[in-house]
């Protein structure tokens, strides 16, 4: 089903700077309202994070086939659950790494999670853990493809984020809808493209928005020398001559998107700069996001935006995190170190963000995710990291109609495959759009091409 | 179930060719049965089946297949049963196909070879025309001839043309109007700006950047913009790319004492970190490698290239290319104080610096037992012989060079002028007494004059008598600021030591037994390695495979908005093949066999039908227009937009060159903006909403459309202050039509006009009555305000509306 009418309404129906809410509904009734879509750039360690795996300190040292589980390595997995960009040139890094952190049980429900993520640890009793995801692409190019849900040799796609905008209405006209906090993944691994659009259309793209509190939003105000009525008449007019060109040039994306970025800015040029006032906030809120501490600030600040965004009425806030070549939690070496740090971060923030929203009451219309590319090696790289690995790795939600404290699907003793309840990076955003009543296989657009993997399942075991 | 078939459908979506049979299903086959004993050094058999010598031996002799399938003497594996039937049907499959053990070389690894073009007229359409044949798409007509003329005036100038020009344009009814417009547009000095600018992208320009506060340089260097200058004069005289490509690598050596020259080097000048000599060599090897060859180089760092037939010891010895360079600061005319003039370039500093594998790239982990020399992944060939270069004294001695003796003896008679009180006067002119005589003993040591020691002796003793007076000089300084401290109550005592100290000191001096005089300026090693001349003799020669390619893809894709290989810093097996291979090639071989002049490349792409058609239409068997069946509209860069509008209200300032304007300047400057200052920690704010370059990387432009870019050219003051000069320079008679001709380059249509009167009439009556208005409460004044004539602020109002136009931002 066509969502948007794609031919525009040329220069016939000026509307002036008529709001374009409530123009597309939902399919069936919705759980959650907005979505907040935490990205770890470079792929975080599913066994230092939310999956412990007690097997690697066993045979700490040893070979894979020095173990019972020799058999992971004969799977068909190995095989099919593989799509290099270039075959035969994986790399299966034999000697088992230890896992480099502890695990406690956390919460009422007793999940275990690591020592590393202590205040998330704290949230788990909101927080669905999917243990058994996998992608394909074992190269960052699986940046790209956890947003497209397509490997990066088929090309750019439609994200998620986009595919939400395009799908549903407006919650509040005066802010972009689909945001994009923190610096976004590099050129290397998709670029832009990761919070794009692609062909629904420029006006679909991720909004970037700074967090900067001297300056949240540059250009905000002609200054008082203009009038607002002056500028409004000047948008209306800049809308109606915009649009009369759409006759002549009926299907350039880039003239709507125009015209649509035009809209909100008029309308944004008040709304963002105050939604971006983290100085507004108490010192108790502050504080709870951990922008009271270094290390934590520039994260924290970021989760409190978020917060804030969606509070106003933005539909899909993705947010980066480890950015810089093909991202920080990219750990071929010094893994402790680095993913401590890493949590560090973002353990806080993250937590800060889930209780923030549950104490207001907006925690259950809003679906938090955690998510990662691909997840890291049972062996060890350079003796003390861990490679990139498709084949079985960890994301979680929380709020937003998911239940909390528990884990759904497993890894093998090594967490190298997923093996129970497998699933692939498209059916999470099924599960993302089908908690805001969207159903994947009615988002279509004539002559775009589908394919059948593209539209994944929602997880519906872990829905409440 | 549904997730396996369907794995089965993606891989089929890449077929298996005969050429990769082995990498897909022979050699993990190999792997898994053979290579436990039979690979490696300690080989068992002295067979080592990972080489590809040894393989091929046993597939020829056919004992591979006997071996392992258990139908000869030898059984392998070794004590187990002969491989399952569907490894060994692979195996012989593949033996049967050829026993290739490696994909075939990947095209871009293979020099280009001129294609033969079938057919009349320009040779681009007769590509791009076989690209639609074989699709079945139809092109979109020829662009009407307004449109066409805006286009290739952005294009190649970086700005729209006048209203004027536009109408002479229209007025030429010859045949060759448009060609002979595109000579004049090649010829502007604006074309070197605009295509300086998209090299500058390519090759990471960046002003100096580091700790500003303290004036402290800490990336790149001082003065880097005559680097900037280099790139704008190459273009607009049309110099070779090949010749470009030599003179920033090697500059230093091809022409030692060329200071022309020698700004080119500001390419690698630029890479210097103050505190990070791995990271400052990193972005060398990636960079150099990416920019000129599309090789993704940077991905061999830490392991051998996971696509590319490129190993981790190739990048670092394609990094001993660069090993020994370092960057400095050389004296310019005229000024002695290299923080406010210089040359920033390069020389060969430490020739016997070893170059170390960095195991897992970590530079704390060197592998030592083993230095690497320079050179080119084997993939690629050899670079040719080479050896070691004499510098000539005035580069490897500048301030020998007669203008800088006669810069500092000016600067020391300024000295003398400005001195005060007989004491501090003695000092000065002994100063100068003792730089004449280092001078006159430097210039005779390098001579080799049978007086040079005589001459060091005197310019020793006069050195060391100035050395004393000065410190006189000072004493007297402090104690008078002694004397007047005391006088204000306050004691400075500390200073009035500090400077007896100093005269003990050079009093004590003068008794020991004499030293060295020293030399007036800095010395630099007598050899350069000849390493870089060599490496650019090999990108820059006329059979590299990927130089020229790469070359011409980037200008083609600033023309049409995509690279003919999408992916312009990656030719390797990860990229994207290309869309016409024969037009790549042949526009490759066209280039070198123009002298690698850019211009004739130019004109060669803007006069043809594929560059001349329209960007209407639409094609559902090529949505995304990947094979040129219409025009891509595309919307101007940042740079662009800014001069744009500055152009438009003929107020843009036409200097060429010269030293950065500050990057707040941006919207009251009327420079050009390639001339603003960037660095990765500047942000020109108006620049950044339209996606200037990031200076550490920008191969391709991105082209967002965000809200922001409307706030920009909305509110900002550039627009509203340009607004308001050129609504008073149109006539007041046929306004509309005029605003609509200068700043979209053509008149309005009948129902845009009767909008835009209508607008001014209304708007007139809005601001005759601004008692009833509400101004805006935030943001900052403009210096020059609105007219106070409501009829004349609507006719600005109406120039800033179109500016604001998607139309005016978009070529089109």
């Amino acid at each position: 089903m066509q969502r948007r009418t794609f031919l525009t309404q040329t220069g016939l129906g000026f509307t002036g700077l008529a709001l374009s809410a409530a123009e597309t509904k939902p399919h069936f009734t919705p759980k959650a309202k907005r979505v907040i879509w935490l990205f770890m750039i470079g792929g975080a360690s599913q066994m230092e994070t939310f999956d412990p795996k007690p097997a690697l300190n066993k045979y700490a040292g040893k070979t894979i086939d020095e173990t019972p589980f020799k058999d992971t390595q004969n799977s068909p997995y190995v095989k099919k659950n593989l799509r290099e960009v270039i075959a035969g040139l994986h790399k299966v890094h034999p000697s088992i790494y230890p896992m480099q952190v502890g695990f406690q049980k956390r919460g009422k429900s007793g999940l275990e999670v690591s020592d590393w993520f202590p205040h998330v640890g704290g949230c788990i009793d909101d927080i669905a853990v999917v243990r058994s995801m996998w992608t394909t692409d074992n190269n960052h190019g699986a940046q790209l493809q956890f947003h497209t849900g397509r490997h990066v040799l088929e090309g750019q796609f439609p994200t998620i984020g986009a595919w939400v905008h395009y799908g549903l209405g407006s919650l509040n006209d005066n802010l972009p809808q689909f945001v994009v906090l923190g610096e976004p993944i590099d050129t290397c691994c998709g670029g832009p493209w990761a919070h794009g659009a692609h062909y629904l259309g420029p006006e679909h793209d991720g909004v970037q928005l700074k967090v900067d509190a001297k300056n949240p939003l540059p250009f905000a105000s002609p200054g008082p020398d203009v009038y607002q009525e002056e500028q409004e008449r000047e948008f209306a007019l800049i809308d109606k001559l915009n649009r009369a060109t759409q006759i002549q040039y009926p299907e350039d994306a880039a003239l709507r998107a125009r015209i649509k970025s035009y809209e909100l800015a008029f309308r944004m040029q008040t709304a963002v700069p105050d939604v971006m006032r983290l100085d507004r906030e108490t010192e108790a809120t502050r504080k709870m996001y951990g922008l009271d501490e270094k290390i934590t600030q520039p994260f924290g600040e970021i989760c409190l935006s978020a917060r804030r965004l969606v509070e106003q009425g933005t539909r899909f806030v993705q947010i980066f995190h480890g950015a810089g070549g093909a991202g920080a939690w990219d750990a071929h070496s010094n893994l402790k170190t680095g993913h401590e740090k890493l949590s560090r971060q973002t353990d806080k923030p993250i937590a800060g963000l889930l209780q923030d929203l549950k104490q207001r009451g907006l925690l259950d219309e809003t679906l938090v995710v955690w998510c990662t590319e691909f997840g890291r090696t049972p062996g060890a790289q350079n003796n003390n990291g861990r490679d990139h690995h498709p084949y079985g790795f960890s994301v979680w939600l929380a709020g937003g109609g998911v239940k909390g404290g528990m884990a759904h699907g497993a890894t093998d003793e090594l967490g190298f495959h997923a093996v129970e309840d497998r699933h692939y990076v498209t059916d999470l955003h099924a599960t993302v759009l089908h908690q805001l009543g969207l159903d994947p296989r009615r988002l279509e657009i004539p002559g775009r091409k589908r394919i059948e993997l593209d539209y994944g399942a929602p997880i519906r075991e872990i829905l409440a | 179930m549904r997730r396996a078939s369907l794995m089965c459908l993606l891989s089929g979506l890449w077929p298996a060719t005969a050429d990769d049979l082995f990498v897909r299903e022979v050699r993990p086959l190999l792997q898994e049965h053979c290579f436990g004993c039979h690979s490696g050094a300690a080989a068992q058999g002295k067979l080592d089946l990972s080489a590809p010598a040894d393989l091929a031996r046993v597939v020829k002799a056919g004992t591979l297949y006997q071996a392992v399938a258990h139908t000869g003497p030898v059984r392998m594996p070794l004590g187990k049963p002969q491989l399952p039937a569907a490894a060994l049907a692979k195996i012989a499959g593949w033996i049967r196909a050829g026993a290739e053990v490696a994909p075939q070389r990947h095209w871009a690894f293979v020099s280009p070879v001129r294609p033969r073009s079938a057919g009349a007229g320009n040779p681009i359409d007769v590509f791009v025309t076989a690209a639609y044949k074989q699709r079945g798409l139809t092109p979109a007509g020829p662009a009407d001839k307004r449109t066409l003329f805006r286009r290739v005036t952005v294009d190649l100038t970086g700005v729209p043309p006048t209203a004027a020009e536009m109408r002479a344009f229209l007025a030429d009814g010859t045949a060759n109007a448009y060609e002979r417009a595109v000579d004049r547009l090649l010829a502007s000095p604006r074309y070197g700006e605009r295509w300086g600018r998209h090299w500058m992208d390519i090759w990471r320009y960046s002003d100096w950047y580091g700790y500003r506060k303290t004036n402290e340089v800490r990336n790149s260097q001082r003065h880097i913009w005559q680097w900037r200058d280099w790139i704008v004069e190459s273009l607009n005289e049309d110099r070779a790319y090949s010749q470009m490509v030599m003179e920033m690598l090697a500059g230093d050596e091809i022409a030692p004492a060329d200071p022309k020259v020698l700004r080119a080097t500001g390419y690698l000048v630029r890479n210097y970190k103050r505190y990070d000599r791995d990271g400052w060599m990193q972005d060398v090897v990636d960079h150099t490698s990416m920019a000129f060859l599309g090789l993704t180089l940077k991905c061999a760092r830490c392991h051998d290239h996971k696509y590319d037939p490129l190993s981790q010891r190739e990048y670092y010895q394609f990094r001993a290319f660069f090993e020994p360079y370092n960057v400095r600061l050389d004296r310019v005319p005229g000024e002695t104080n290299l923080d406010k003039a210089g040359l920033a370039r390069i020389y060969d500093a430490k020739a016997e610096t070893p170059t170390y594998l960095f195991t897992g790239g970590d530079v704390q982990n060197p592998d030592k037992s083993m230095a690497l020399k320079p050179a080119i992944p084997a993939v690629l060939g050899k670079v040719d012989a080479f050896q070691s270069l004499v510098v000539p004294l005035e580069a490897r001695y500048p301030d020998l060079r007669e203008f800088v003796h006669r810069d500092l003896i000016a600067a020391a008679r300024t000295e003398i002028e400005k001195a005060t009180g007989p004491v501090a006067k003695r000092a000065a002119e002994a100063r100068l007494a003792a730089l004449e005589s280092r001078i006159a003993a430097d210039k005779a040591k390098h001579a080799k004059a049978a007086d040079a020691e005589k001459l060091a002796n005197t310019a020793r003793g006069l050195e060391r008598q100035a050395y004393v007076f000065t410190g006189e000089a000072d004493l007297e300084q402090a104690q008078k600021k002694l004397a007047d401290a005391l006088r204000d109550g306050g004691i400075d005592e500390k200073k009035v030591t500090a400077a007896k100290a100093e005269l003990d000191k050079a009093v004590a001096a003068l008794a020991k037994k004499p030293a060295e005089y020293s030399p007036i300026g800095e010395q630099y090693p007598e050899q350069s390695t000849g390493r870089r001349t060599a490496l650019a003799n090999w990108i820059a020669n006329d059979t590299n495979p990927l130089t020229a390619r790469v070359a011409v893809n980037h200008i083609w894709a600033r023309h049409f908005g995509r690279g003919l290989v999408e992916s312009v810093h990656d030719f390797g097996q990860y990229g994207k093949a290309p869309t016409h291979p024969e037009l790549l090639d042949f526009l490759a071989t066209e280039l070198v066999s123009n002298g690698w002049r850019m211009k004739p490349i130019h004109r060669l792409i803007v006069t043809s039908s594929a560059y001349r058609m329209a960007s209407t239409g639409s094609e559902t068997k090529d949505p995304d227009n990947q094979y040129l069946w219409r025009m891509n509209a595309r919307r101007m860069e940042a740079e662009a937009v800014r001069d744009a509008v500055l152009h438009t209200a003929g107020e843009l300032d036409g200097t060429l060159g010269g030293p950065e304007v500050e990057e707040t300047q941006e919207l009251e400057s009327m420079r050009r903006s390639l001339y603003i200052r960037q660095a990765p920690d500047v942000r020109a704010e108006f620049l950044s909403q339209f996606d200037s370059a990031n200076p550490n990387e920008c191969y391709r432009r991105e082209e967002s459309i965000v809200p922001q870019q409307a706030l920009s050219l909305a509110n900002s003051r550039l627009t509203l202050e340009q607004s308001r000069r050129l609504a008073a320079k149109l006539p007041r008679d046929q306004f509309v039509d005029e605003a609509f001709e200068t700043v979209l380059n053509r008149p309005p249509s009948p129902s845009e006009r009767d909008d835009a009167l209508t607008f001014l009439a209304q708007q007139t009556v809005l601001l005759a009555d601004p008692a009833k208005l509400k101004p805006f409460e935030t943001g900052v004044a403009t210096p020059l305000k609105p007219s106070k004539d409501p009829a004349q602020r609507a006719r600005e109002n109406l120039v800033h509306v179109l500016f604001n136009l998607n139309e005016f931002v978009t070529i089109r």
